[in-house]
């Protein structure tokens, strides 16, 4: 019964995808619009895609800069927003601040970022770390700020500093808020990884859509589509194997399918 | 019977006074000058309706919160902050709950440089004591409440605090647990005799336990009355109920909070 259930569940998002496949199909045949291709002629283009070097190159390129501002973002963001979960002082200086950035999208930002910093690698790694942050520090500063006081009083009595007590029970405490905020911030990303390309057109994945878009080669233009969405169900289900590894402790004690909980 | 050879103080709580601000930016007088010795060895239950500061008194000891006026001491120490010499158990439990029953356990003595090893087979001794044998491996949420308050108070005795601060510690438990708890309470309590400041709401609880319970008035919170509780040890609850003494302490304390407008039974 339960084996027969698990199975089912694992087959359900193949299923979904399948399913959308179909559809896309029967759409795009009984359209015959030359902008939206087949779903198999999409599918056909990805080799021609991840076959090309210099496209290989770019989509690197891409998840690069995705890496590193992703990285830095979380290094910067978990010790501010844990600061700011236990310190008022710490929040109502930084709050006004965030609160503004919060509904700026991004991109937005990329056109000024650019002046300044030019059209390469720095400031679309800028955008993503921007990105990323503010999810990051959201959850972990409410994650710091809702941890038990006598958590950490028993960890005084213990004989723990107050870094240590940062360190070893705010941090761990507020870990699953952490990586909620940490599992939003790797969508981001992607996301802004993306649009940054599309704005500052030099290379990576996002180049890659628009020139194809650009020469009307809409079967590149969909197998792109579709490698960007790959890779962002790769990287989320990754990490959510590790997310569930890390705070297994707090996890209710029933298994959702895949990742799309 | 206890009996100590001379009792020294190992708690003093000396004039103290606490004011908080409520969210009105009101003063609110919790603890209105209260004066408190607690001797070496002995078990002492601060008694008292809810909302009179009897808790904020035990956290002034515990050195988690600061007195407005007035100052506690540790054997004729000035309490400045937490130390390892005073272990609390709260009603939350507050255990970590990432570590396991072992890991919450070993904390302590792993903060205070215990090796590995050492720490372990002390702790798993200590785990079997307070009859968790066998949940070693289990984290916090797989626990029952009585099972996570177990943990907790094997937590706080496994860094050898030489006074324990239990704060409502069965308050959050049901009937039948919580006898269970007072019970394997008092015969771990027996073994060592470590000074104890139980803060409870039950009149029942504090005579069952207690050499002497501190009286409390509603808010602002005073020392109404301090009774020695003159029962035989080790107390065992079918012979102790059964008690006149017993008894007479349960109804003559009852009947004082009466006097004093609170509601009888439990406070």
């Amino acid at each position: 019964m339960r084996s027969r259930f698990i199975s089912g569940t694992r087959a359900a998002p193949w299923l979904a995808c399948l399913g959308l496949l179909v559809i896309w199909q029967i759409a795009a045949l009984a359209l015959k619009n030359d902008s939206f291709p087949t779903a198999l002629a999409a599918i056909r283009a990805i080799p021609l895609i991840l076959g090309d070097k210099e496209a290989l190159i770019n989509i690197l390129a891409s998840q690069r800069r995705m890496t590193i501002g992703f990285v830095v973002a979380i290094i910067v963001s978990i010790p501010l927003g844990l600061m700011m979960g236990r310190s008022r002082a710490v929040a109502s200086f930084f709050n006004p601040l965030l609160m503004v950035i919060y509904p700026v999208p991004k991109a937005a930002l990329m056109p000024i970022i650019m002046l300044w910093l030019g059209v390469g690698d720095l400031s679309k790694t800028l955008v993503i770390f921007l990105g990323v942050s503010l999810p990051v520090i959201y959850h972990s500063f409410e994650g710091a700020k809702s941890v038990e006081e006598k958590m950490l009083w028993s960890g005084a009595a213990m004989g723990l500093s107050a870094a240590e007590r940062m360190v070893r029970i705010v941090l761990p405490a507020a870990l699953p808020e952490i990586l909620t905020g940490c599992r939003t911030g790797l969508v981001l990303a992607l996301i802004t990884m993306v649009t940054s390309e599309m704005i500052a057109r030099q290379s990576g994945a996002g180049n890659i859509l628009f020139n194809a878009l650009d020469m009307g080669e809409y079967d590149l233009v969909f197998a792109m589509i579709i490698i960007i969405g790959a890779m962002g169900i790769c990287l989320d289900a990754m990490f959510e194997t590790l997310r569930r590894r890390l705070v297994r402790w707090s996890e209710p004690q029933f298994d959702m399918p895949l990742s799309f909980s | 019977m206890r009996a100590p050879a001379q009792a020294t103080a190992m708690i003093e709580i000396d004039h103290v006074s606490q004011t908080f601000q409520t969210s009105a930016r009101q003063d609110h007088l919790a603890l209105s000058d209260i004066s408190l010795t607690v001797e070496d060895g002995a078990f002492v239950s601060i008694l008292g309706p809810s909302g009179c500061g009897k808790s904020t008194l035990l956290y002034i000891v515990g050195g988690f919160v600061s007195p407005t006026q007035g100052a506690a001491r540790m054997k004729g120490k000035a309490i400045t902050g937490p130390g390892p010499d005073r272990g609390p158990v709260f009603q939350e439990f507050a255990l970590f709950p990432w570590k396991t029953v072992l890991g919450n356990v070993m904390y302590g003595p792993r903060q205070q440089g215990v090796k590995a090893a050492e720490a372990e087979a002390q702790c798993r001794a200590l785990i079997e004591m307070v009859g968790l044998k066998g949940f070693e491996d289990f984290y916090p949420k797989e626990l029952s409440g009585g099972m996570k308050q177990r943990v907790a108070l094997a937590r706080t005795l496994a860094y050898h605090p030489e006074v324990l601060l239990m704060d409502e510690p069965f308050g959050a438990l049901d009937a039948h647990t919580r006898t269970r708890l007072q019970n394997d309470l008092l015969n771990i309590w027996e073994r060592d005799r470590k000074t104890v400041l139980f803060v409870t709401h039950s009149v029942e609880e504090a005579v069952f336990l207690s050499d002497k319970v501190v009286m409390m008035t509603r808010s602002p919170g005073r020392i109404r009355e301090i009774i020695d509780i003159d029962l035989p040890r080790p107390r065992r609850r079918s012979e102790l109920l059964l008690d006149p003494r017993y008894q007479k302490y349960v109804v003559d304390i009852e009947r004082m909070f009466d006097d004093g407008g609170a509601q009888g039974g439990t406070l």
